[in-house]
């Protein structure tokens, strides 16, 4: 760490808030969230939203009445939304948003990150079991099972190339991994945390927490106005965080800004590929499909790399 | 079994436009049949009133004037019309046509749902209110 | 049927407003985690009191107003109507004439079928599948506003006959547009039966044998994929059946995946019959004079709508208004057997079960009393009615 003298401290706080965590991140996942729709709808034969889509959708629901419902508990519900935010906005600041070296990295920070992302789901959930609805009550338990299904696959897909550089800070995996593309060589890895990113960021087929067939809205039912956009914001960090999380694990780094919407948006036309082809799966058949298929794939990689 | 049998179609999407069209900005010609606003000349009217009395929703009037000297002026509420083309179908002197081309009938004024048809002194007298209404 | 008990567990309603439900309606679904552990329904959302509003309108006025109970079956309500009316008036319409309104009835049974697979596989998450089914639907609707000059309430039948004719110009665009039909229609086919996730959600859901379907007494596609083999258009022809006869569907697995294909498979019988019409189309008149005053009488009819068997009861007493006119609609027969399938599947399936019999609530609210203590049931007069409702107002301001 450099000695904190006050430009020092000036320009963390400019990363911190500005670019490129904050602000810069808020836009970046809105972006990315177009960018998600648009290619679903080209997909499906249709024309999809325009640029500002999301950001008018966001600023809509700021503008719009939090309509509170009864029976719950008010500091709970009012301050899940931040928290969530502020977990997936925690969650950037250790990975290289646009090719830009982090200035908080530090010696363990991939665990940080991982935990970061699972707190957005745990808020979600959280919020769900807060209010009486019944339709959160049944989404929020879905949420809770799918985190426990895709968790431990997802987690031990990500901590595969750490175990390959034995080191547990993203910059030094990165770095360590020499431009190779571990993608290569561990190519069960990278399937299972593609798809387990979908399952955390509850992308068809893995929607059955947010069913709207069948359960309206899923644990966000409830929610509207301004904690429900902050909610929508966190999802779209966390698109853009374990996008580039999964980039710079094992698509070999990332050097600079150009690099970085390559190798993101590649894994995001893979999504979303994914999205449009699959129906949704019963949570039923979620968890029967990660503890058997997912943790089995998983086991047979971390083997294959003890091994070698 | 297989997993992705849309794969086709998805494949295809990057070769076909979309399908949508981009209405108001490009607006395909309406069909030839399309029942669209209600028109009505009175050359050939005899004043049967069967197109009043057939109608589903009382959306025509048939205001008779002279019968005799076949003065007859019609009343048309757009607004509630059901556009079943019933009218044209009843009358047998075919004086009753439906648009093909005025089908974009959003109004902002109420005033514009009632449409009066006929010789222009008819219409201006039952407007003026001085006749003895005689409808259907 | 026993009585359905909600009301010790958790309860999730599944309307009256639900994502899942294009109208609405009442499911008190009682679910013990995930697994259905009992429901029960209640309707009367979409009543409009149309039975007794054809009381006070004459023959021809009706016509408009009973097509207008549904959206996507209006052009058999009103063909079921006009046949019935022309038989109390023994009338005999122009067989060119018939062989349009079995045309239509034809295009708008495409139509049906093209929006329900949409709506199917939006309820079960495929959202692709709904684009691409909605987007071929296009093209039948666009047919119809060829022939006739509206995409729904084709308004093509009058009472003795039909309003338009088919020309050489529609002919060549109808069957292009079968053709490309036809052609989306395997590829459909193709993907209902071997993408694993959708047959996954499909297959083994909700799966009713063929006594418990004849018990619960439901028609349509419902019953023939559980291997009823009942079709009104074969069993009791109308119009022009005699002449364009249709083959039976039928599927023996009864579960969801059998309901999807037996109305993928009635499409290519569509296919097959519009395009014998079309190259076989009798010459003739498009109407025959009817009388404004039908004589006396009282007449029962029967036509296979999209959705099952659509049943109408039409007395008249010789002036030009009907005195009672009963439609009975295929949904309600089916709704029964929603409740009974669903208890011990999970909960994910239950809209999935609902879609499956192609649900069309505007068509099917009634108003009847059933009085339990004393085991009988009659139906309200319209007096009766706004009384009780008055009374219910005052007890509740007080």
């Amino acid at each position: 760490m450099e000695a904190p003298t006050i430009s020092n401290e000036l320009r963390n706080l400019f990363s911190l808030v500005l670019f490129p965590g904050g602000c810069f991140l808020i836009l970046l996942g809105l972006s990315y969230e177009w960018v998600d729709r648009k290619l679903l709808a080209r997909f499906q034969n249709r024309i999809g939203p325009r640029w500002f889509q999301p950001l008018a959708d966001t600023l809509k629901l700021l503008a719009k009445e939090e309509v509170v419902p009864e029976n719950v508990d008010l500091r709970l519900f009012v301050g899940l939304p931040i928290v969530a935010l502020t977990g997936a906005l925690t969650a950037g600041l250790y990975v290289p948003i646009l090719g830009v070296k982090t200035a908080f990295s530090f010696s363990g920070d991939l665990i940080v990150t991982l935990y970061m992302l699972s707190l957005l789901t745990l808020c979600m959930g959280l919020a769900g079991a807060n209010t009486l609805d019944r339709f959160s009550l049944i989404g929020a338990t879905r949420t809770l099972t799918q985190l426990f299904s895709y968790e431990s696959p997802f987690l031990l897909a990500l901590l595969g190339p750490a175990l390959f550089s034995s080191n547990w800070q993203i910059s030094e995996i990165a770095a360590s991994a020499g431009g190779r593309w571990l993608l290569l060589t561990q190519p069960i890895g990278f399937l299972v945390a593609i798809i387990a990113l979908m399952g955390k960021l509850e992308l068809p087929p893995f929607d059955a927490p947010e069913a709207e067939t069948e359960i309206v809205a899923g644990a966000l039912t409830e929610y509207s106005g301004r904690g429900l956009a902050l909610f929508r914001l966190g999802k779209g960090v966390e698109l853009v965080v374990g996008l580039t999380l999964i980039s710079v694990l094992y698509l070999g780094g990332i050097a600079d800004p150009l690099t970085f919407l390559i190798k993101t948006m590649a894994l995001l036309f893979i999504i979303v590929v994914l999205q449009a082809l699959l129906t949704r799966l019963r949570i039923d058949q979620t968890v029967g499909l990660w503890w058997r298929y997912g943790a089995l794939l998983v086991l047979l990689q971390w083997f294959v790399i003890i091994l070698l | 079994m297989r997993l992705a049998a849309m794969i086709g179609d998805i494949a295809s999407a990057f070769i076909h436009h979309p399908i949508t069209e981009r209405y108001p900005f490009e607006c395909r010609e309406a069909p030839g049949r399309l029942r669209g606003m209600l028109h009505w000349e009175p050359e050939n009217c005899i004043g049967c009133g069967l197109c009043a009395k057939d109608c589903p929703a009382a959306a025509i009037e048939l205001i008779v004037l002279d019968k005799k000297a076949k003065r007859f002026v019609v009343r048309y509420h757009p607004g509630r019309c059901v556009f079943c083309a019933q009218c044209v179908f009843s009358c047998r002197q075919e004086c009753l046509s439906m648009s093909n081309t005025e089908w974009e009938l959003a109004v902002t004024q109420k005033a514009e749902l009632i449409r009066h048809y006929g010789d222009k002194e008819d219409v201006e007298e039952v407007l003026a209110g001085n006749f003895v209404p005689d409808s259907f | 049927m026993e009585k359905q008990t909600t009301t010790h567990s958790f309860i999730v309603p599944i309307g009256p407003q639900h994502p899942a439900l294009k109208e609405p309606s009442h499911f008190r679904i009682a679910v013990d985690g995930e697994i259905v552990t009992g429901a029960s329904v209640r309707l009367g959302y979409a009543h409009r009191g149309i039975e007794k509003a054809t009381e006070s309108r004459t023959w021809i006025q009706n016509l408009y107003l009973l097509e207008r109970i549904c959206g996507i079956c209006s052009h058999i309500h009103g063909m079921a109507y006009c046949l019935a009316v022309e038989r109390l008036a023994q009338v005999d319409v122009p067989a060119r004439a018939q062989a349009i309104r079995v045309l239509f009835a034809e295009l708008e049974r495409i139509h049906s079928h093209l929006l329900w697979l949409g709506v199917a596989a939006h309820e079960a998450g495929f959202d692709t599948l709904f684009m691409y089914s909605w987007r071929d639907r296009e093209t039948v609707m666009d047919i119809l506003e060829q022939l006739s000059g509206n995409r729904v309430n084709y308004s093509a039948n009058v009472l003795g006959g039909v309003k338009f004719d088919v020309d050489q110009l529609c002919i060549e665009s109808i069957l292009t547009g079968i053709d490309f039909l036809e052609e989306r229609t395997q590829y459909y086919l193709k993907v209902v039966s071997t993408d694993a996730l959708f047959l996954q959600r499909t297959r083994g859901i909700g799966t009713m044998s063929r006594r418990q379907a004849e018990v619960l007494g439901t028609v349509g596609p419902t019953a023939r994929a559980s291997g009823v083999d009942r079709d009104i258009r074969i069993e009791a022809p109308y119009a022009a059946y005699n002449q364009f006869p249709i083959q039976l569907t039928l599927d023996d697995k009864g579960d969801l995946e059998a309901r999807v294909l037996v109305r993928l498979r009635e499409l290519f019988e569509s296919y097959r019959v519009i395009r014998q019409i079309l190259s076989d189309l009798p010459p003739g008149d498009l109407t025959v004079r009817m009388p404004r005053r039908i004589q006396q009488g009282e007449t029962v009819l029967r036509v296979e709508a999209p959705r099952g068997e659509l049943f109408y009861f039409v007395r008249s007493n010789g002036s030009d208004m009907p005195e009672r006119i009963k439609v009975r609609t295929p949904t309600i027969c089916n709704l029964l057997s929603v409740v009974k399938l669903a208890v011990g599947h999970q909960l994910a399936d239950v809209p999935m079960i609902l879609v499956g019999i192609d649900p069309c609530f505007s068509c099917n609210d009634r108003t009847v009393i059933v009085d339990r203590a004393n085991e009988t049931s009659r139906q309200w007069s319209w007096k009766e009615l706004r009384q009780y409702g008055s009374t219910y107002y005052q007890q509740r301001a007080t």
